[in-house]
């Protein structure tokens, strides 16, 4: 039913679209909007499309439901959309529905995660190996090349929890840090507690917390402070979004946070290149920043 | 615990003997308590063996196993009521997430008073389970049905009043700066320790749910009321039984626990998630059966629930100070509640 109503709104927007003549209408496909990142990707998107009145952004959200995605994607191409924002949940089974699109003349920008083959526009993302690399650099560079660190994980059967840790490690190799705890904390930061608690009662020193996620290095922080230890340690997190991570870094709660960028501006910004007829590159990697206590009102540090 | 293991070393030696040793052991393992207490006890021992080189014994790593089973038992204690009137609260999580979000926006965003902001998260938890009560008794919904209809429609209510976003500290101006707003008085109370830092005080408020609880089972009419609707709803009705509104309570006082847990997982996490609780309701149900509660209704009570309580929290934090990767504690935690429920089986 909710389908139905859903179709029938695009259909709608699309008739008016066409009405009005030169109003483009963008399907955007997000995969879940239970993550505040994702919220965020779309807020991103709202804020940068709503400065273009011309354009009309539809939002589905599949409610990380992969088929769910699939007949969402498929509905977009019914309506007949100008072109296609995707956020996929997984590879796989989103790249037939996007090839569809992509075939029946949609262009299609794939946002954050990839799908297989060729049959979309253009890839826009960020890379979490080279977060976490930098990351780690960050560390060793702050700890003076030695010290125990506690790792408190992401979900580690999805790619961003296993990029964080395999960067953060390529990072820190051929310093003398000592992973002393480490943890999967699924990304929630009731876990992070959980787990931060664990490592505090095995182990007596512990100089540096690494959260996956900003909410992870958070938990962890308010474990610490139960303990009356907060000050032992620095708290370190990623993604760094405006009302998470940054403030954080501004109350003084983490040392540092680094952004995982949601690209939801830059989406709309290739958008209106396509829509206008220019060329754009097939894969744009996103650059991200650092934010600590000293840039975070000039707005972070990019990384090089 | 000493004198139960002592208890168990007999039971082992006599049941090696003739007849009348084995019935000694029949008789014990009969006792609802021996069966409670045994899951428990197999816990400990393996927190024993694995003692994380010695972090098991310390005070701190069990106050906080009390500290992280808080906001589960409280739940627990909800849907125990609930379960020994022969019915399921798969609500429980969402609502948690529900009044979480609500106390929050109430108490750090509009800066309401404590007393207030609390009175009217535990009105809009108990209306929550009053409405699942009524179609239950009223409109003859399966439980099953009514309370994950209000699973779901709870967890929209959350995600509607919160916009999506956690509701915390920080708020986001409309030109895109952030503004930082107090962490309310009544959220450093829960989240804070008593009795010199040896116990939290989300421990505490999840004690005082049990006391309340049993007393309601163990020595109120409407307890006795709860457990003849569960054994048999058509002969407590038959006896004059008010079965109606005893549904009623026990849903409504499952809706009030839950805001009582939510509000203790905001002050935890200093914000309201909209997620917070997800599948919380699972880990209730598993704490309520492992304390020995009968599923089918008329059986069970609150100590049992605070065995259970004690059972998943040490199992959690034995896996979790020995690091066990996140493979193998799902693993182990399925088989150890398997052989603990097992256990409970045995009758002969």
């Amino acid at each position: 039913m909710r389908k139905l109503f859903v179709s029938l709104a695009v259909l709608g927007l699309s008739l008016v679209a066409h009405a009005a003549d030169k109003k483009y209408v963008i399907g955007m496909s997000q995969c879940n909007l239970g993550e505040p990142w994702r919220v965020q990707m779309n807020a991103d998107v709202k804020r940068a499309a709503d400065k273009h009145p011309n354009i009309e952004v539809v939002y589905k959200d599949a409610q990380n439901d992969t088929l769910k995605q699939v007949s969402q994607i498929r509905e977009f191409i019914a309506s007949k959309v100008d072109l296609l924002i995707v956020s996929p949940k997984e590879a796989v089974p989103l790249t037939p529905p996007v090839s569809e699109a992509f075939k029946a003349g949609i262009p299609v920008i794939v946002l954050d995660r990839r799908v297989t083959g060729s049959d979309y526009t253009e890839f826009i993302g960020a890379d979490n190996k080279k977060i976490g690399r930098y990351l780690g650099q960050w560390i060793v560079k702050t700890l003076g090349g030695k010290g125990n660190v506690v790792e408190l994980k992401g979900l580690m059967t999805s790619t961003p929890g296993q990029d964080r840790d395999s960067g953060f490690r390529e990072g820190i190799k051929g310093s003398d840090l000592k992973i002393v705890f480490e943890a999967d904390m699924k990304w929630l930061e009731p876990n992070a507690r959980k787990e931060m608690e664990s490592a505090l009662a095995t182990n007596p020193h512990i100089d540096l917390v690494y959260g996956h996620n900003d909410p992870g290095a958070h938990g962890a922080y308010l474990a610490a402070k139960a303990a009356g230890r907060e000050k032992e340690m620095k708290f370190v997190g990623i993604d760094a979004l405006p009302q998470e991570g940054q403030a954080y870094v501004r109350q003084g709660i983490l040392s540092a946070s680094f952004e995982y960028p949601t690209g939801g501006d830059v989406a709309i910004e290739k958008a209106l290149e396509v829509l206008s007829g220019k060329t754009v590159p097939k894969e744009i990697v996103l650059d991200s920043r650092v934010f600590t206590k000293d840039n975070v009102d000039s707005g972070g540090e990019w990384l090089k | 615990m000493r004198e139960n293991l002592a208890e168990r070393e007999v039971q082992l030696e006599e049941s090696g003997r003739g007849a009348r040793g084995t019935r000694v052991v029949v008789d014990l393992v009969r006792r609802p308590w021996v069966r409670a207490l045994a899951p428990l006890v197999l816990v400990l021992i393996i927190g024993l063996v694995f003692n994380a080189h010695g972090a098991f014994y310390a005070w701190g790593t069990h106050r906080d196993m009390l500290r992280q089973v808080s906001v589960y038992g409280i739940l627990a204690c909800g849907l125990t009521l609930v379960i020994i009137s022969n019915g399921i609260d798969l609500s429980v999580g969402s609502l948690l997430g529900f009044t979480a979000v609500l106390f929050s926006l109430l108490s750090i965003h509009r800066a309401w008073p404590a007393a207030a902001a609390v009175l009217l998260v535990l009105a809009a938890g108990a209306a929550c389970g009053l409405v699942s009560g009524e179609l239950i008794s009223r409109f003859r919904m399966q439980p099953f049905i009514a309370t994950l209809a209000m699973m779901v429609f709870a967890r929209g209510l959350a995600k509607s009043i919160s916009g999506g976003e956690k509701v915390s500290q920080a708020v986001l101006m409309p030109d895109g700066t952030p503004k930082y707003l107090d962490l309310p008085h009544v959220f450093s109370v829960i989240d804070s320790k008593v009795l010199g830092g040896h116990l939290a005080v989300v421990t505490i408020i999840f004690f005082l749910c049990v006391a309340a609880c049993w007393v309601l089972l163990g020595k109120l009419r409407w307890g006795r009321y709860l457990y003849a609707t569960g054994g048999n709803e058509d002969s407590a009705r038959l006896s004059g039984i008010p079965v109606h509104r005893v549904k009623l309570l026990a849903y409504g006082l499952s809706g009030l626990l839950s805001a009582v847990a939510g509000m203790c997982q905001a002050a935890q996490e200093q914000q309201g998630d909209p997620e917070a609780g997800n599948g919380y309701e699972l880990t209730a149900i598993a704490i309520v059966v492992m304390g020995g509660t009968s599923l089918n209704g008329g059986r069970g009570g609150m100590l049992f629930t605070l065995l259970g309580a004690a059972t998943i929290g040490y199992l959690e934090k034995i896996l979790s100070i020995n690091a066990v990767p996140e493979a193998s504690r799902l693993m182990l935690t399925g088989a150890i509640v398997v052989a603990a429920v097992l256990f409970q089986k045995v009758r002969k």
